[in-house]
């Protein structure tokens, strides 16, 4: 039997359509028109104790919520799940003793307390024994220099180091599963580092098994075998993470601004891509901000300078940058075939 | 799981804790319990006033309403000490912060609560307990030790009523948006219970015994000590319904809790 198992789940929202202004908000109270979010929509996998799985999709794909259902505070809308054998939703006080969660940056730690004391805390109520105890702040120690911010109070942390104490917490009381919502998000790239190897160490050291949600390809690049993507409540791939890579991960996204930019001017890129290229390129054009236009393209078919090269002998462009596909290009590309 | 002495135990734990941390800010400790001792006694002078013009208000002497006073402000202590986290509910509930309670292998309202004790509320208990005795010697009540269960019975079923009252108000923040008229009117309502019932007329009367029963915070337990002799047969119910209420509150808790979504992403 699996850690976690999940068939079929649902979990729809009936979200109130609201009307304008006081007389519309009266309104609502007795006549609200209701429409329905399937934030999850007929998801189906199984998780085996000591994985560590990146479940991942852009914004509002249903990430959050599938982790809600599986921490026990959602009813699911339909469907099964079961973790270690338990639905979390009607067992929440025993399962949240084997589970550890980091949910986004709202901490849980005490925040007037100094940092010590959080973990002090935490010991009386997972009633963590002390050589456990010791044993595990030392680890923490090791990996992180925690010891540093003991005496610190949290409210006075950076969000860096708050996401460090955070993780360490959650694994403070040996649990099976750790759920790690966006735990990278608005962070910068030293913090990430650490916070990728003290989740791949905890993990190797107590073999606890990992979800960890993000829309950061880099995080799952880092720490994963097997992610899941989702978008809009629905799983699009599921399986070795290398096949993502090997896909995505010689794609870039390369950002451009034109000048004289006109509505035309997306068509007419389009063309002369094509024209250049043919017509499977692989390239795909998006305007995803005022002022830039971005085109996704796939280096071991078009080489960077190939594609700058055609962009430049046709348009005036007055800036460029160069970055990795972002997790919504990916999804887009998942949509259009890439993994078929 | 945890048992009750668990329970206490982490409470104390957590307290202790909070004190140490508050106590760095000694001015602030100090004024606010200042403040709170004084605002306390404010309403004892509009007493005062009332009865340098009259000798008695609906039947009741001075030094009978500073016994009601003295036992109100027991009363109402816990709810200021142990549950003055419920203030803050609304702002969890709308940033979604609230999730993490969920996460503990704990009783949510005890985890929701403990992060907040509220230190100068203990003026106030202690203010009260002084005023209780000092009204129940000028009165000349005889303390046999049965009273003495009876009365550590009823203060613990009023303050039961008056922390139910306000946690039902502040459970209001899982289905109204804007929660804070609610919980500031029954907190507004409380400065009604110190007063005799029979001065309110009918209506008010009726909704401050049935349905936000203020009565019970203070002026019908009261009676048990003050008339011994001429009590309606309400006033026996006083240490059940304290009991009953706040079961009730915790249901409505529940249900909260179970029907929290959170915010969208
Ligand atoms: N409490 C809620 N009430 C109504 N809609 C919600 C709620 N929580 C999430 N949603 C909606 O469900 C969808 C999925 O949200 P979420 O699971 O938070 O996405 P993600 O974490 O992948 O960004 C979104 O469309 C979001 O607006
Ligand atoms: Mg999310």
């Amino acid at each position: 039997m699996s850690l976690i198992h999940i068939q079929n789940l649902n979990k729809h929202f009936k979200v109130l359509n609201r009307r304008e202004g006081i007389g519309g908000a009266f309104r609502d109270l007795f006549s609200g028109s209701y429409r329905t979010v399937k934030a999850v929509d007929d998801i189906s996998f199984d998780i085996e104790a000591g994985e560590i799985v990146g479940y991942i999709g852009p914004n509002g794909a249903g990430k959050s919520t599938t982790i809600k259902m599986m921490t026990g505070i959602l009813k699911p809308s339909g469907g099964t799940l079961q973790v270690n054998g338990l639905m979390p939703y009607n067992n929440r006080i025993k399962q949240a003793q084997i589970m550890g969660v980091v949910f986004g940056q709202r901490t849980q730690l005490w925040w007037d307390l100094p940092v010590i004391e959080s973990f002090k805390i935490l010991r009386e109520i997972y009633k963590v024994d002390q050589k456990m105890f010791d044993r595990h702040m030392g680890m923490f120690d090791e990996l992180v220099g925690l010891k540093t911010l003991y005496s610190q109070q949290v409210r006075t942390l950076s969000l860096g180091q708050r996401m460090l104490c955070d993780i360490a917490a959650s694994f403070l009381h040996n649990p099976q599963v750790v759920f790690l919502d966006e735990p990278t998000i608005g962070l910068d790239i030293s913090v990430k580092a650490k916070i990728r190897s003290l989740i791949k160490t905890l993990n190797a050291e107590r073999n606890t098994t990992i979800i960890l949600t993000t829309h950061d390809l880099g995080d799952v690049e880092a720490l994963c075998q097997r992610i899941i993507i989702i978008d809009k409540g629905k799983i699009l791939y599921d399986g070795d993470i290398k096949r993502v890579t090997a896909l995505f991960g010689a794609y870039r996204t390369l950002k451009l601004q034109i000048d004289n930019y006109a509505d035309s001017t997306l068509q007419s890129l389009q063309e002369k891509l094509t024209e250049h290229f043919g017509a499977d390129n692989g390239c795909t054009i998006a305007q995803t901000e005022e002022f830039w236009t971005d085109v996704t393209f796939d280096q071991a078919r078009t080489p960077l300078s190939d594609v700058l090269g055609q962009v430049m002998a046709n348009f005036r462009v007055s800036d460029v940058r160069i970055v990795e596909i972002s997790m919504e290009s990916v999804v887009q590309q998942v949509y259009d075939g890439a993994l078929r | 799981m945890h048992s009750f002495l668990d329970y206490i135990r982490l409470y104390f734990i957590i307290e202790t804790q909070y004190i140490k941390a508050r106590m760095q800010y000694r001015a602030d400790f100090i004024i606010s319990s200042f403040g709170m001792f004084f605002s306390s006694l404010a309403t004892l002078g509009i007493f005062w006033i009332i009865f340098n013009s009259i000798p008695e208000l609906a039947g009741w002497t001075f030094m009978q309403l500073v016994f009601i006073y003295g036992f109100y402000m027991i009363a109402i202590s816990p709810m200021q000490i142990l549950f003055d986290h419920i203030w803050q509910i609304r702002f969890h509930v709308q940033q979604g912060t609230f999730l993490k309670y969920y996460f503990r292998p704990l009783n949510m309202m005890f985890y929701y609560m403990s992060e907040m004790f509220d230190i100068k509320g203990l003026t106030q208990l202690a203010a009260g307990v002084a005023i209780l005795i000092y009204a129940s010697i000028q009165l000349g009540i005889d303390w046999t030790l049965l009273r003495i269960a009876l009365l550590l019975l009823t203060l613990f079923s009023a303050s039961l009523v008056q922390i139910s009252i306000t946690l039902m108000a502040g459970c209001a923040a899982f289905w109204v948006l804007d929660s804070y008229p609610v919980l500031g009117l029954a907190w507004k309502l409380r400065e009604f219970a110190p007063y005799p019932m029979n001065i309110f007329d009918g209506a008010f009367r009726f909704t401050f015994t049935f349905i936000i029963p203020l009565g019970f915070v203070a002026f019908y337990p009261s009676q048990l000590f003050l008339q011994p002799q001429d009590v309606s047969p309400l006033v026996y119910f006083s240490p059940l319904v304290g009991i009953g209420l706040f079961a009730l509150t915790y249901w409505v808790w529940t249900l909260g809790v179970n029907s929290y979504t959170g915010t969208g992403s």
